[in-house]
């Protein structure tokens, strides 16, 4: 290698700040790539996560439940053990409710054994573990004592009353609920909690009229999985596991097939919806590098022209420069990957990574890397062929790419998107629990009109700072300069300006969608459950005092898909959610949205014609009539009563059991609707706003860049205006007008485009449509102070910066070359 | 990359013989005249149209002694230098280089005969010398981008400029940058030395040093050709061609 290209890297310290230029593009370059990748695949294990949240722990792994005469249990549970071999599995048995007898008041009882039961419940009395182990309902009802043995003496003697277990059930729990939850109410006894047995044993011994057939379920326990690997490994492995177990016909049950389905899909949704944006960040990027390179054969121009006529080519000139700047492209890359996984927190879903995202995240930085070396060299290449040998060409190039509309086609591509987003945007789901197809082309329009705009904007501003020679403010000095500076420097004010309302837009476009998601998702569960939580109670119930100022009970009355809500209007604020209805209003018939203007008559109720009129109600939506409970002819004959509580499920059910009031069909706000369609949009759009920030870096520092690197002509424009007598402060103020117009230019543009576009776009991206309300924007006001804060800091920090090398300039040495 | 080089040392005692260019030139084919234009012509485009910078130029180059291009600004000198340094490309007319032809020959072609056959020393000093390298370090890659090696000690105090090797360039005066420069293109043996204006940025006693130096090297054979306006450097002169207007004056 000869000596010029083997000491470029040496000479690559003669602009530290071309190298921290390139080293930083490179770095937001391969983090932006390494961020999508890691965000896509850890929106698949948050996909796993919020799935398995909604079930329950111990059956993640297939489970096998069966029905058998109690005799064959034992047997049958040993060849379960034999084929599973070392996996720990959890059995459990229950009989049928029966009449029991436990000496006084006849009840209804069922039986049950699982090894370790006892030791997850709460002792009311009692509690050793040699004898049955009886809910208080049970106690209650038949005036059991400890020591009593029941059916005529032929059950082991009770040795401990538990707390019935209530929802919301932890963990090890969670997978018998059907068989552990008493569902009951005043009513009806029949559904009875579980009577525990002492031992698997004592279970064989029980009389036969209380046996029966038994119901079994075994369950494996396993790790949880964190990832959609992890998930899909388990559920392969449990199904191979149990497979000899389900060909003799018992029933298996895998509660993660349509998971790790889902979880596959919002992976491939989230990154299809992200690719768009990260590709339009790489191609911002690698024009970044190609920036850096073209300054930095601007700068080595003589040693390049003396090269070149010494018969270098542009091939080898383009190695001259790749010496020179390719290391910090690498390092710059390789740290781009670091920050991309230290930040995983900040800006993805989950910080559970799938195996092999690592290598996947660093393959796609590699790529990166090689094109911006590409990139580099290939620019040197070009630009130096251009510089001494076809001058010409290049200057046509430019030319005829300065002249293509590109916002026209970036216009075309919104308009095929916002068709996309009218007609297929999120269609319906194919399977029940499946997840609806999220169209990435649909989610790409707000981008994609934010991207039109900042063309748009560009071309502008290159065509009024051309016109700008014709305006003449000289009454006002520092406005005149300020409008000269940024004539002088058209190329890097219209880049910024781009980036800026790229930057602006995505951030504005990114928050805004996926805070619409957020809200909605949260306004919808509650107008679907009405409330934080509800039980099901009985019609004469009547709140107890701890659920008093938090709670109220309604009435539910349906015939022929008309549904009525009877309400309390005194209560009826403190428990539903969302709603402030004022409870003069209440207290009258309401008809609510759509709900025809006709005289309705339902069980229970009068005839009803209601005057008043409300756009939507909680648990009705937008369809519905509204009546106050002391309107109720017959509260028997209204169909379903309910607790609408705004505290969480487990202290209204807390409540209602310490109350004595008994309760079924529970339901809670966060699991009523299945919030993954929601989370996609939010995920994919929360990595757009990740974007924006990124890229709003990029403007800042491309802003600061170029007031550092017209540093010189600054303080020479500079020094010699404040000797012919302009101020410092107008100066600053002149500093503050140029970098402040192209800050407001891009707040204005970025802003007023991205609002628009998502204020189109959001009603339309609607997982739920059959669910009120629809999305809306949410409040933007935030965000606006943010961005105008922030911009105003690097606009400050800018205007400092030009100021200073004017201050610290002496005209002398500036005018000596 | 560039080419490697071939190991042919150029120093000093051979300067002084002349021995280092002739044996250098022995293997390539003798002729009267290093370079030959015929009927060259030189336009650009731009914006307001085509603009004539060298029109129907005839000159010879003879293979020794100190040829200059004499003529005011704009007279097409620099233009004219470009042309006979195979940089630039003539419009019309042919260029030819010890009796061949140049005007069929592809980039890649015209870029290997700079390599090893042309030298152009630029106006500006500090233009002809990599800033970030040693005084000796651009001897060594003058030398190895024509594919030879230099004594880098015994060529500097051939110039006058004796223990420099390790010097920066940027502590030389103008004058010491210029005769590096042609220290330069006599470490690449280059069958012509073409200078623009070398001594238009000097002090006179600068300039005076950058004289000799071009005289040291015309009385070794090596042929010079010198674009310049300068009286004293036009009457060291073999030859001379005044150009006007873009054109040979009359």
């Amino acid at each position: 290698m000869q000596i010029p290209w083997r000491a470029a890297p040496r000479a690559a310290l003669s602009s530290p700040l071309t190298l921290i230029v390139s080293l930083v593009t490179a770095l937001l370059l391969s983090f932006v790539v390494a961020a999508a990748v890691m965000h896509s695949a850890a929106s698949g294990s948050a996909a796993v996560d919020y799935q398995q949240d909604r079930l329950c722990t111990e059956s993640l792994h297939p489970s096998l439940e069966m029905r058998s005469p109690p005799e064959q249990v034992t047997p049958l549970l040993d060849a379960v053990r034999q084929t599973v071999g070392d996996q720990p599995m959890l059995p459990a048995t229950y009989t049928r409710e029966a009449r029991a007898d436990f000496g006084g008041k006849q009840t209804y009882a069922k039986f049950g054994f699982r090894p370790g039961a006892t030791d997850r419940l709460t002792v009311l009395e009692g509690g050793s573990k040699d004898g049955l182990w009886v809910p208080k309902s049970i106690a209650m009802t038949t005036d059991l004592q400890l020591g009593k043995r029941g059916m005529g003496g032929r059950l082991p003697p009770v040795t401990a009353i538990y707390a019935d277990l209530r929802d919301p059930l932890d963990a090890w729990w969670c997978s018998e609920r059907s068989w552990v939850i008493p569902n009951t109410y005043a009513k009806y006894d029949l559904a009875t909690s579980v009577v525990w047995m002492p031992s698997a044993a004592s279970f064989a011994d029980l009389p036969r009229e209380l046996a029966g057939t038994v119901d079994v379920t075994v369950r494996f326990p396993s790790a949880v999985p964190r990832t959609v690997d992890e998930a899909e490994d388990l559920l392969a492995t449990g199904t191979a596991r149990v497979k000899p177990i389900a060909d003799q016909g018992v029933r298996v049950v895998s509660q993660l097939v349509l998971p790790v389905e889902n979880a596959h899909q919002t992976v491939g949704n989230v990154r299809s919806a992200i690719l768009p944006l990260t590709l339009i960040s790489l191609l911002i990027g690698l024009a970044g590098v190609a920036t850096v390179t073209v300054q930095w054969a601007q700068r080595r121009h003589t040693e390049l022209r003396l090269l070149w006529v010494r018969g270098s080519g542009p091939a080898a000139l383009g190695g001259r420069a790749l010496l020179e700047l390719g290391l910090p492209l690498v390092v710059g890359g390789a740290l781009g990957l670091g920050v991309g996984r230290l930040l995983v927190p900040v800006y993805a879903p989950s910080t559970a990574l799938p195996p092999g995202t690592s290598t996947t995240a660093s393959a796609a930085v590699l790529v990166v890397i090689a094109l911006s070396v590409a990139t580099t060299w290939a620019t040197a290449a070009v630009r130096t062929h251009r510089m001494f040998q076809a001058a010409t060409t290049g200057t046509r190039v430019r030319r005829v790419l300065a002249a293509v509309p590109w916002e026209l086609a970036t216009a075309g591509l919104a308009v095929w998107a916002w068709n996309r987003v009218q007609h297929s945007g999120l269609a319906t789901p194919l399977k029940i629990g499946g997840l609806p197809r999220i169209d990435a082309a649909a989610l790409a329009f707000p981008l994609l009109v934010v991207l039109t705009t900042a063309l748009l904007a560009a071309r502008v501003a290159r065509w009024a700072l051309k016109a700008s020679h014709r305006a003449s403010l000289w009454s006002k000095p520092p406005a005149q300069l300020a409008i000269r500076r940024l004539a002088a420097a058209a190329g890097p004010v219209t880049g910024v300006l781009l980036v800026g309302v790229l930057a602006i837009g995505t951030i504005a476009v990114g928050s805004s969608i996926a805070g619409s998601q957020k809200t909605a998702l949260e306004f919808k569960s509650g107008t679907y459950t009405g409330a934080e939580s509800f039980a099901q109670v009985a019609d004469d119930t009547v709140l107890p005092d701890v659920l008093r100022g938090n709670s109220t009970i309604v009435g539910l009355s349906e015939k022929n898909e008309q549904v009525v809500l009877v309400v309390d209007p005194k209560t009826f604020n403190d428990g539903a959610f969302g709603h402030d209805v004022d409870p003069a209003l209440l207290s009258r018939p309401l008809r609510i949205g759509s709900a025809p203007r006709r005289e309705v008559t339902l069980p229970g109720l009068p005839a009803i014609n209601p005057e008043e009129h409300l756009p939507s109600f909680p648990k009705l939506g937008t369809s519905g009539w509204v009546v106050p409970r002391d309107k109720v002819t017959s509260a028997d004959d209204v169909g379903s009563w309910y607790v609408w509580s705004a505290k969480p499920l487990g202290e209204l059910t807390e409540a209602l059991a310490d109350a004595g009031i008994k309760y079924r069909n529970v339901g809670e706000k966060k699991k009523a609707v299945s919030g993954l369609p929601f989370l996609t949009i939010q995920w994919t759009f929360g990595f757009v706003t990740a974007i924006g920030a990124v890229l709003a870096v990029v403007a800042a520092i491309a802003l600061l860049l170029a007031i550092e690197v017209r540093r010189r002509q600054n303080a020479v424009s500079g020094a010699f205006s404040t000797r012919m007598g302009l101020r410092p402060a107008a100066l600053l103020s002149s500093h503050l007008l140029e970098l402040g117009a192209l800050a407001v230019a891009a707040l204005a543009v970025g802003l007023t485009a991205s609002m628009v576009s998502s204020g189109f776009a959001v009603p339309k991206l609607d997982p739920a449509p059959r669910l009120t309300p629809t999305p809306e924007l949410p409040d933007v006001f935030p965000l606006l102070v943010t961005t105008v804060a922030g911009s105003a800091a690097v606009v400050l920090v800018a205007a400092w910066i030009a100021v200073r090398a004017v201050r610290s300039a002496r005209i002398g040495e500036l005018i000596r070359d | 990359m560039a080419d490697g080089f071939d190991g042919r040392p150029v120093v000093a005692d051979d300067f002084d013989r002349g021995a280092v260019l002739a044996d250098a030139h022995d293997e390539r084919p003798v002729a009267e005249h290093v370079m030959r234009l015929r009927e060259v012509g030189v336009e650009y485009r731009t914006p307001a149209g085509s603009v004539t910078a060298v029109s129907e130029v005839s000159l010879d180059v003879p293979s020794s002694g100190i040829t200059v291009l004499a003529g005011p600004s704009g007279s097409g000198k620099s233009t004219l230098l470009r042309v006979l340094s195979l940089v630039e490309r003539p419009t019309l007319g042919a260029v030819e280089l010890r009796g061949a032809g140049t005007a069929q020959l592809s980039s890649r072609a015209r870029r290997a005969l700079r390599r090893t056959e042309i030298a152009l020393v630029f106006q500006n000093p500090a233009d002809n010398l990599i800033g970030h390298l040693t005084v000796g370090d651009n001897l060594r890659a003058a030398a190895q981008a024509a594919g030879r090696a230099v004594r880098v000690d015994e060529l500097l105090a051939r110039l006058g400029l004796p223990d420099t090797a390790g010097w920066k360039v940027s502590a030389m005066s103008g004058g010491q940058q210029q005769r590096l420069a042609f220290g330069c293109a006599l470490a690449r043996g280059a069958s012509v030395v073409l200078a623009d204006e070398p001594t238009s940025q000097l002090d006179s006693t600068s300039a005076d040093l950058v004289l000799e130096t071009l005289v040291d090297l015309a009385r070794q054979g090596v042929p010079v050709v010198v674009a310049s306006h300068d009286p004293r450097l036009i009457a060291l002169a073999d030859t001379s061609y005044e150009l006007r207007n873009g054109a040979l004056a009359a």
